[in-house]
């Protein structure tokens, strides 16, 4: 009886298999086989400069910034289109000159752009104002004064970069060192530690050096309850730019003269490349650099020493120098206006905190802290305080970074001190010459 | 048969097996081949596949170039046309393509460009000698648009003469729009390269800026970790000759096609590298499913061989455990077939041994009834004849007692018959028997008693007589006259608290016995063969009997011994010790103190041992004079003195010192000289040694309580059957009229009854008291003894119940003496019949009517 009921239900299970096997080979569909997407893909091309690739470590910068790119590319259905440039070596044009060229002749929609390219750029009228945007509502104060030219908001940055001295805290307390407050105590570090065998106790490249001149010119400046009236002073001639400098500059040209810095080594480095190994080896015990560095594998983010990143000396003790970067959006290129949907995505309070979670760093908008990584505290502290420089700013009628930077150089290559604060001057008059 | 079956059987299974691993190697073989063969097409059309790409790229971008070059050469040719080329140029507008036009004329270094500055060659760089169908193209550079570029320049000719040279410079973004929007689903990155400065000059873009962040080719090596000299080389000089490369190497671990492909012969390079898997998409889902299918194939097959296996394996297992099985049978036969053997190899020499035993004493006792009734006349003769018949007669007696413990012991119906008893009893039995033999034979006996806690035991004291007596009599027996033996009783440390521990070794100085026979000696039906002890009469069972009886009892029997040199059997016994009550027998005496003079330390701490638990404190001194001084110390009741070790002398002073109610024993052997001396000193006494306290009780009992029975002490009873008058139930007229004679010698008298039956009649129909008492023979015809004495026992008679009645019968082992005392008999007395034991029965059974 079993038997005859199981051999019933095997033409049906037979069947049911063949219907089965039927349905899967049919189907049917449009008979043109090539795939019809709708509508024409979206671009935004961006300008960024290129990091040099290390195989084997992680830039978290990078990768928070990769983040909030998808954050966008996913929310407008708009596609991210990345062009870099780095200079091979410094005979090559620099990324700025690059940014500047590009931008003037409309090739991208985005730029990456640093703090004297952001106020040529915004004062040659060529960048977007980005202050109607919903992500610019969130900034912070001093970001967007930082980035204001001629009543408008031309860049917004993901993170507030700030410089400060990079040092290995084992080689200062195996000579007894405290961490130098004054330009003074910073000489006095030095010597104890050429005296001790580290012929060049300070590892520098061609970008950086000009944070120690901006630390101790402005320390006063930005911290001396008179900020606004001296600005004022110096963009209406009263005060000379040199006055400011010229302790910077002399200070740089004793480091130079003891030889705590090779000037001719650091003329012709890029950022990181040159000093960084010593750095990392043990060799150097101080280097300057930004924030992000301290995170990053590809920079100082993972030493075998206990390392800390204070403020540069300064008249006021410790200086944080805060240049402004940002994200612009070039007027005239191609998908500005994708552009600038894109840039409000990027910086808007979602991504900026992926972005600093990620990135452990500083956030321009308000409404996003995130605790910083131990090495970075000192330097931290004294940002919390409110105690630090700006590295550029668009209420001066001369640019900051990329002059003092370019006026170092002609430190470094041998020019005096009377000489570079007459190219400040030269700047100077040049500026009031044309308001 | 079985075993050709099992081989066939085996044949298969290996075949089988066999096929498996040829179909698996086959199976295996053809997968490698298939997938290796796969794997290489797959790589081939991979490289094919990603050449036609590039081929492809590489024309669409030769294209661009000659239409730049053609597109050149068209407007030079125009400009060789117009009037003013200068106003020409200033007046061309820059267009996607061509970013800049500039003119120097010639015999000028400085011209002008579209642009509206002046020109100049300086900037740019021509030295490579590269160009595009004809034209000079100048080495990649950044423009003034801060984007890669490059020139070309061609000559402006009107009538033949050359005016001038035209420069136009293209931007590689114009060459980006042609291209492809990425490739291999936009897995692959294409960077272009200028071949001479070896920059990267257009990059991909839309992939992460990491893709988009290779600066020149080295840093494309440094980036993807391309390190190996041999491509690098071998990329140099296809770089140097304008020649594709193609090779494998992983970027970010996964395996890549990596190309430097040449374009416009060799002035820029196509770079990139595209994931194999990105080209062989296709493939790895082809690759996926036939993995999928192999793996269900031999997951299937797999599944098959181990079901197939198990089975197997199953099979194998019940195979084997009946092989087994059959093979312990066999074993089991074979071995129970050569014990059979062997057995009946040993029963056949020990029944012609027997019969050799057993015909010597027979043809004795036949030969002297002939001889006696020869010389019956003669009583001299007669009385010497008796005697050897007795003797032959109790020969054969000994043997049949063997043969037939021997059988019992075998069958396993020997039981122990588990009494209390003390050890002292046992010992003093053996010595009993064996002095007197040894004393025969000239040897000197000795026993030793050391380290015993507890002489009073439970055990089958019969049975460890006779192992005692068996070793002893073979000793006496194996050791030539003079020679000495040794029975030693030694305490051992106890293994549980209810147990005493007791090793027995009996050593001689005999003839010993060779290796070869130690290893049989307690077989059954051997016995040593060789000059010297065939002359020993023995049946051979005695050492079988011996050990039968130790391992019955729990214990172990070994022997050592050498030829020539003597023997030493230990027995080890563990025997349950019976906790007897015995401080009342002392307190009610008043003994609390005894005290002991013995020289061995030995002696005094056995002495002492055994004194345990008895409520007396047993004071042993190793001298005489420490005895004397000790009396000081308190009241003693009793002294012991070794006269071994201090002789008359030590006795004397001993006993002068004893105040005179304090008796003294002397400690002697059995047969110590002078003791005699000693027992006038008065008050003293022997104790036999060695020291048992049950001896020493029976002495103290004697000697306080022998006062009392000293003044009437019942006269020696006489024992003998004179007068008395017997009803005999026995079938066999031969034991019959022995029996009858025999009584008749005794002065008594019988009547025979020839079954159980008749005797129950008889004794119904006598008078009372006609008869004092019967004797039962038990095996009958009609009515068996046990029966006939349960029936008498029934009867209604006043006397049944009291009359004695005694079996007398050839079944002589303790358990038939048990079986006929249930059957409601008094006493037991084995065939043949000896006078004596029969008296003693009779007189057994008369204490018993009188208690009662």
């Amino acid at each position: 009886m079993n038997t005859a009921g199981k051999h019933r239900w095997i033409p049906a299970l037979l069947a049911a298999l063949t219907a089965l096997s039927l349905a899967a080979c049919g189907g049917g569909g449009p008979k043109n086989l090539v795939s019809q997407e709708d509508g024409e893909k979206r671009t935004v091309n961006l300008f960024s400069p290129m990091e040099k690739i290390d195989p084997n470590a992680e830039n978290v910068a990078r990768t928070a910034s990769d983040l909030t790119v998808a954050m966008a590319e996913e929310a407008l259905g708009i596609t991210m289109m990345y062009r870099t440039y780095t200079a091979e070596d410094y005979q090559d044009k620099t990324y700025d000159d690059v940014c500047l060229d590009r931008a003037r002749n409309n090739m991208d929609d985005l730029y990456l752009l640093n703090p004297d390219t952001i106020l040529a750029l915004g004062a040659e009228g060529v960048l977007e104002d980005l202050s109607g945007l919903d992500s610019a509502k969130n900034l912070r104060e001093i970001i967007r004064t930082a980035n204001t030219v001629d009543g408008k908001l031309v860049a917004i940055p993901q993170e507030v970069v700030a410089y400060g001295l990079f040092v290995n805290k084992d080689l200062f307390d195996q000579y007894g060192l405290d961490l130098p407050e004054t330009p003074e105590e910073f000489l006095e570090c030095c010597r104890v530690f050429q005296e001790n065998g580290i012929d060049t106790p300070i590892g520098a490249n061609r970008w950086w050096l000009e944070t120690f001149v901006l630390a101790q010119a402005y320390a006063d400046l930005y911290n001396g309850g008179n900020t606004q009236a001296e600005i004022e002073a110096l963009n209406s001639g009263e005060a000379r730019y040199s006055d400011y400098m010229r302790p910077g500059f002399e200070f740089l040209q004793t480091l130079i003269d003891r030889g705590y810095i090779d000037a001719e080594k650091a003329l012709v480095s890029e950022a990181i490349e040159a000093e960084g190994p010593d750095f990392l080896a043990g060799k150097t015990p101080i280097v300057m650099a930004y924030w992000g560095a301290a995170n990053t594998e590809t920079a100082y983010g993972k030493t075998d020493f206990t390392m800390e990143v204070i403020g540069f000396p300064s008249s006021r003790g410790q200086m944080p120098v805060m240049p402004m970067t940002g994200w612009a959006v070039c007027s005239g290129g191609e998908h500005a206006q994708d552009a600038m949907k894109m840039l409000d995505v990027i910086t808007s309070d979602e991504a900026l905190k992926l972005y600093s979670e990620t990135n452990r760093v500083i956030s321009p908008s308000k409404n996003v802290k995130v605790e910083c990584v131990p090495a970075l505290k000192p330097l931290n502290d004294r940002i919390e305080e409110g105690v630090y420089v700006l590295g550029s700013n668009a209420g001066m009628n001369v640019e900051q970074w990329g002059n003092t930077c370019q006026i170092v150089r002609l430190l470094l290559g041998g020019a005096s001190v009377d000489e570079c604060m007459a190219a400040f001057d030269e700047l100077q008059d040049a500026a009031l010459s044309n308001p | 048969m079985k075993e050709t079956t099992n081989k066939q059987k085996k044949r298969r299974e290996f075949s089988l097996l066999l096929s498996i691993i040829v179909i698996f190697c086959i199976f295996g073989t053809i997968v490698l081949v298939v997938s290796r063969r796969t794997a290489k097409e797959m790589s081939e059309a991979a490289i094919q596949n990603l050449s036609e790409s590039l081929d492809l790229i590489q024309s669409t971008i030769e294209a661009i170039l000659r239409s730049e070059a053609e597109f050149q050469t068209l407007i030079a040719q125009e400009i060789a046309r117009v009037e003013d080329p200068e106003a020409y140029i200033r007046a061309y507008e820059k267009n996607q393509t061509m970013s800049k036009l500039s003119l120097i004329l010639s015999g000028k270094t400085e011209g002008v460009s579209n642009t509206g500055e002046l020109f100049t060659e300086e900037d740019l760089d021509f030295s490579a000698g590269k160009t595009v169908f004809g034209l000079p193209v100048s080495q990649s550079y950044l423009n003034y648009m801060g984007t890669w570029s490059y020139t070309i320049k061609c000559p402006i000719q009107r009538d033949g003469r050359e005016l001038g040279t035209l420069y136009a410079e293209y931007i590689y973004d114009a060459i980006d729009r042609s291209l492809p929007d990425g490739f291999y689903n936009k897995q692959a990155s294409l960077y272009i390269m200028d071949a001479e400065s070896q920059r990267f000059v257009l990059k991909p873009k839309g992939m992460g800026q990491r893709s988009a962040g290779h600066l020149n080719l080295t840093d494309f090596y440094r980036a993807n970790d391309i390190q190996e000299p041999e491509i690098r080389a071998e990329v140099d000089e296809c770089l140097s000759a304008g020649r594709n490369i193609l090779f494998y190497h992983n970027i970010r671990e996964v395996q890549a096609l990596n190309y430097m492909w040449s374009v416009n012969g060799g002035t820029i390079f196509l770079v990139g590298y595209v994931p194999v898997e990105a080209i062989q998409q296709e493939g790895r889902t082809v690759n996926q499913s036939i993995i999928t299918v192999i793996a269900s194939l031999l997951a299937a097959f797999s599944l098959c061989i181990a079901l197939y296996y198990l089975n197997w394996r199953q099979q194998d297992k019940l195979r084997r455990e009946r092989e087994e099985e059959r093979r312990l049978h066999s074993q089991q036969l074979a071995e129970a077939l050569q014990a059979a053997q062997i057995a009946s190899k040993s029963k056949t020499t020990f029944l012609s041994n027997m019969s050799h035993d057993i015909r010597t004493p027979m043809n004795a006792v036949l030969g002297f009834t002939t001889l006696l009734a020869r010389d019956a006349e003669n009583p001299a003769k007669v009385r010497e004849y008796t005697k050897k018949i007795t003797a032959s007669g109790q020969h054969l007696l000994s043997l049949i007692n063997d043969i037939l413990d021997v059988s019992k012991i075998e069958s396993g119906k020997v039981v122990l018959n588990l009494e209390k008893f003390a050890l002292n009893d046992v010992i003093s039995s053996v010595e009993a028997i064996i002095q007197p033999m040894a004393r025969d034979k000239r040897q000197d006996f000795h026993l030793e008693v050391t380290g015993i806690r507890h002489e009073y035991l439970v055990g089958d004291a019969t049975r460890i007589d006779q192992i005692l007596i068996n070793l002893l009599s073979n000793a006496v027996k194996y050791t030539p006259e003079g020679g000495w033996i040794r029975l030693r009783i030694i305490g051992l440390k106890q293994r549980s608290s209810q147990y005493e521990h007791i090793r027995i070794e009996v050593e001689d100085n005999g003839y010993g016995m060779t290796p070869e026979y130690l290893e049989t000696i307690f077989d059954a039906f051997t016995r040593a063969e060789n000059s010297t002890t065939n002359k020993v009469q023995g049946t051979g069972l005695g050492m079988a009997i011996t050990k039968s009886i130790v391992e019955l009892m729990g214990g172990t029997i070994e022997v050592f011994s050498e030829v020539d040199r003597g023997s030493l059997f230990r027995v080890e016994l563990e025997l349950r010790i019976l906790e007897e009550a015995d401080r009342q027998f002392w307190a009610q005496r008043g003994v609390s103190r005894i005290l002991a003079a013995a020289k061995d330390r030995e002696n005094r701490e056995s002495m002492a041992a055994l004194m345990e638990g008895t409520g007396v404190r047993l004071d042993a001194c190793s001298t005489v004079e420490e005895a004397l001084e000790a009396l000081g110390g308190g009241e003693c009741q009793l002294a012991l003195l070794d006269w071994e070790d201090f002789g008359l002398q030590g006795a004397g002073a001993l006993r002068e010192a004893l105040p005179e109610s304090v008796p003294l024993l002397i400690l002697a052997e059995l047969d110590a000289e002078g003791t005699q001396e000693a027992l006038r000193l008065g008050r003293t006494d022997v104790l036999t040694k060695p020291f048992f306290v049950s001896a020493l009780r029976a002495k103290a009992g004697e000697l306080w309580d022998g006062a009392d029975r000293a003044a009437g002490p019942e006269p020696e009873e006489d024992g003998g059957l004179a007068g008395m008058h017997f009803l005999a139930a026995e079938d066999n007229e031969i034991n019959a009229e022995i029996l009858t004679e025999l009584l008749e010698l005794e002065g008594a008298s019988c009547e025979i009854a020839v079954n159980g039956q008749l005797a129950v009649e008889r004794f119904q129909n006598s008078a009372p008291g006609e008869f004092d008492a019967i004797l039962m023979d038990v095996q009958m015809p009609v009515m068996g003894g046990h029966e006939a004495a349960r029936t008498i026992r029934a009867l209604d008679r006043e006397d049944a119940g009291r009359i004695p009645i005694i079996a007398m019968t050839a079944n002589a082992f303790a358990e038939d003496e048990k079986a006929a005392l249930s059957a409601g008999m008094n006493a037991h007395v084995p065939k043949p019949l000896s006078m004596e034991l029969l008296k003693q029965a009779v007189k057994q059974c008369g204490k018993q009517e009188e208690t009662g």
